[in-house]
């Protein structure tokens, strides 16, 4: 891979990766179904009007980003620019893709339900590996994909590859480029379902930077790279491997396009790279790559009929394996011990008396309304007192110095998951003066039970503040998962966050805890089951219809 | 003033249930609700801060109040068609605040219980004796077939007390139907009131030797 660079760029600018800038489109960034990426326009109930188009992934073009351009790597690489992989959400076919993976859903014993189904693409550079990738996302139709790209595990260069690189004379695309026990070892724990640490490589210092790329196995993992198929272990591990073909005269287009017209470089560096490390890397590792493959894709991401026959066996072995994430979680936490983060406010005779109010479906919808709110303020006041605090003194108007404590917290603020949690917006405002809230909307798909983010607002700087999340119930535990994973992803620390709910079901505790431990979990009971429509037994029913009355009408 | 630090400290929990067995209950404390006193004693706090925290502390005192109430068992249909154990409240219950300072809990009872009825009992004390009478009350008519949550936020001899529950018993209210919700109180007030009506039940957030005795003044600004 031909990772040369003839200028220096911005330390993330790696194609592979930017969580900072994810984070960035993530926050200002409205996502909708919608049919085309072109097309894509305000259609739904949670439309805002500064939607900014979203331009799917292409090979070859580069694509600019208001208002921060996105960084451009100047030089010729050996690959196109991989939005998928930057990209952490992908919206095709009314869907919304999730593509850093499905957050990690545990069975009892802590291993995944199901394994997933790991896809290697191979091809050379410019051979369109990131449009097969794109498409077969697309046409797979589910919620979570992990896409892993090669570029990620280049090694870290010492001084003297750093000033061959800076003088072109690095060569990126030999296997030794690449750290291959890590790249084994990261794709090992994708398949097990475990969370990793995905490195995010810098093109300027040829090295890695500190912070790193949380990924978590997904239904599907795709692996993408010009030496995908290099390795034994990585090759033992895939489930369909697939190669690229295109015609050396098409890449080369590509490239010279690519290379002069988008990255303002002259014709003779871009054919003597080719020349000297491009062409003879395809000919000694990559092309004999192609005897490990199942199935060989020629003209790339134009192959229609290539991509349907792989998306019909993918299909077709994740039918077999049982896919079914939500029912599986259903049964996983039988047996299991509380976790450690749960904190269930004291069940004192009120609390009780309010559950019964609210859970009762003959309250009439302003009592229901009233008792509520008479909870959360408990259980809002309760998630304060499981803040840290220290020893504070201080001066009384008799004369004393009383020795009392003090909230270290200095910032904290309330990230409501719509629509129910927005219901407690109200006391954690009553609880604490000019308190910042943010909102994420996710929604469950119908069809398929999975929740779907949708929607973002959060304060700019919320990696500074102690988070409260909230939400009115927690059931699966699939949307306050999915909340907590975009709060990471926004740098907030896992332990500053508490999620805040009226009611939880075991099993949705038990999910969050396993996936993250340091989280705090507050809620004012917990109940034991959770019904086939995924609502908590006995529960208190639709929270958000009954609060916003907005139920149907036949159970008025 | 200098006092010797261990003598100024707040009691806890089990030295109050030693002394004071189930007469008093202390609100179970934890460092959110100690955060909050420590605003209300800090001398530099603001006055809209004071009575922000104070509303907050009153309304947390008020629930665990009510748990005094009674209730009884009862099963409820949740809409998922299940069958939810829980409990109903009694009716029959009122509240009765001693003015002034025990108008700023008024609120925060009707914050939880919309519709209760509120009476109200102003005592003054004599600045020179410390002897409390009672100049004015109203209360509901049938008061004396309910329970009452007579709310009166600082507590430093118990005198002010007192009066009010004699003014209460003289209504036919009986002395085990009063609860007595309180944020402040000295242990010598405790004494005092336990000794006058032994089977009252007090509730407070905080028994500590010296009270904050600026609360009304601060609360509703006539300082």
């Amino acid at each position: 891979m031909a990772g040369k660079l003839n200028k220096f760029e911005t330390p993330s600018s790696a194609s592979s990766d930017s969580d900072t800038e994810l984070a960035l489109e993530l926050s200002e960034q409205v996502f909708l179904d919608d049919d085309e990426y072109a097309t894509r326009a305000p259609a739904s109930p949670t439309t805002v009007p500064n939607v900014r188009p979203y331009r799917p992934p292409s090979t070859g073009s580069n694509i600019l980003k208001s208002p921060r351009a996105r960084r451009v790597r100047t030089t010729s690489m050996s690959q196109s620019n991989k939005r998928t992989t930057a990209e952490s959400i992908l919206h095709a076919d009314r869907r919304t893709i999730y593509t850093a993976g499905r957050p990690p859903w545990y069975n009892c014993t802590g291993g995944q339900e199901v394994e997933p189904f790991l896809i290697g693409i191979c091809g050379a550079s410019a051979s369109g590996k990131t449009t097969v990738a794109a498409k077969i996302i697309e046409s797979l139709n589910i919620p979570w994909v992990t896409i892993v790209s090669m570029d990620s595990f280049y090694k870290v260069l010492n001084e003297k590859q750093h000033q061959q690189a800076m003088r072109n004379e690095y060569n990126f695309d030999h296997p030794d480029a690449f750290d291959m026990e890590l790249l084994s070892g990261v794709l090992q724990r994708l398949r097990e379902g475990k969370k990793v640490e995905v490195p995010i490589y810098n093109y300027v210092t040829h090295s890695r930077e500190n912070r790193t790329k949380t990924m978590y196995g997904a239904n599907v993992i795709i692996f993408e790279g010009i030496l995908a198929f290099y390795n034994a272990d990585v090759v033992n591990m895939l489930d369909m491997k697939v190669f690229v073909d295109t015609d050396a005269d098409i890449r080369l287009a590509r490239r010279l396009r690519r290379d002069i017209v988008q990255r303002g470089r002259d014709l003779e560096g871009v054919l003597k790279q080719y020349m000297t490390y491009v062409k003879p890397a395809y000919q000694n590792y990559i092309a004999p790559c192609m005897a490990h493959a199942d199935i060989i894709v020629p003209r790339g991401g134009e192959n229609k009929v290539a991509i349907q026959l792989i998306v019909q066996h993918v299909h077709k072995q994740l039918q077999l394996r049982g896919f079914k994430v939500r029912e599986k979680l259903a049964i996983a936490h039988i047996g299991q011990p509380v976790p450690d983060s749960l904190f269930v406010l004291k069940d004192t005779p009120q609390v009780q008396g309010l559950h019964t109010f609210i859970r009762n479906k003959d309250t009439p919808r302003d009592e229901f309304i009233f008792y509520s709110k008479r909870l959360m303020r408990l259980v809002i006041e309760f998630a304060l007192s499981l803040l840290p605090y220290s020893t504070h003194s201080v001066d009384t108007p008799q004369g004393f110095s009383y020795s009392g404590r003090k909230c270290d917290v200095e910032k904290i603020c309330g990230v409501s998951i719509l629509r129910a949690g927005e219901t407690m917006e109200q006391a954690v405002c009553d609880v604490c003066k000019d308190i910042r809230i943010g909102k994420i909307l996710i929604q469950t798909n119908q069809q398929t039970d999975e929740p779907e983010l949708y929607y973002l607002r959060l304060p700019k700087d919320i990696k500074d503040y102690r988070v409260i999340l909230m939400d009115a119930t927690v059931a699966t535990g699939a949307a306050a998962i999915m909340a907590i994973r975009v709060l990471l992803d926004h740098d907030v620390p896992e332990d500053h966050i508490s999620l805040v709910s009226l009611l939880m079901a075991e099993i949705g505790v038990h999910s969050i805890a396993y996936a993250f431990p340091k989280v705090k979990i507050v809620t004012s009971a917990l109940d034991p089951e959770i019904n086939e429509k995924f609502y908590v037994l006995p529960g208190i029913g639709n929270f958000g219809d009954r609060y916003f009355g907005t139920e149907p009408a036949d159970d008025e | 003033m200098e006092f010797i630090d261990t003598d100024i400290r707040p009691w806890d929990a089990n030295e109050v249930k030693e002394q004071f067995g189930d007469s008093l209950t202390l609100l179970p404390s934890n460092d959110n609700i100690k955060e909050l006193q420590t605003i209300l004693r800090d001398k530099n706090t603001t006055r809209s801060d004071f009575k922000f925290y104070a509303d907050r502390l009153i309304r947390l005192v008020i629930e665990e109040s009510l748990n005094k109430l009674p209730f009884t068992d009862c099963e409820v249909i949740t809409p998922t068609g299940a069958l939810y154990k829980g409990l109903k409240y009694g009716a029959g219950n009122c509240g009765v605040s001693i003015v002034r300072s025990g108008e700023a809990m008024e609120q925060g009872l009707r914050d939880c219980c919309r519709s209760i009825r509120i009476g109200k009992i102003l005592v003054e004390s004599d600045t020179d004796t410390h002897e409390a009478h009672v100049v004015y009350a109203k209360f509901p008519e049938d008061i004396a077939r309910r329970q009452v949550l007579l709310m009166y936020p600082i507590m430093s001899t118990g005198n002010t007390v007192k009066q009010a529950v004699n003014v209460l018993t003289q209504h036919g209210v009986k002395e085990d139907r009063i609860i007595l919700s309180n944020l402040f109180c000295t242990p010598a007030a405790v004494q005092a009131v336990v000794d006058y009506v032994p089977r009252m039940k007090i509730l407070t957030a905080e028994l500590h030797p010296v009270a904050p005795n600026h609360f009304g003044q601060k609360y509703f600004g006539t300082d």
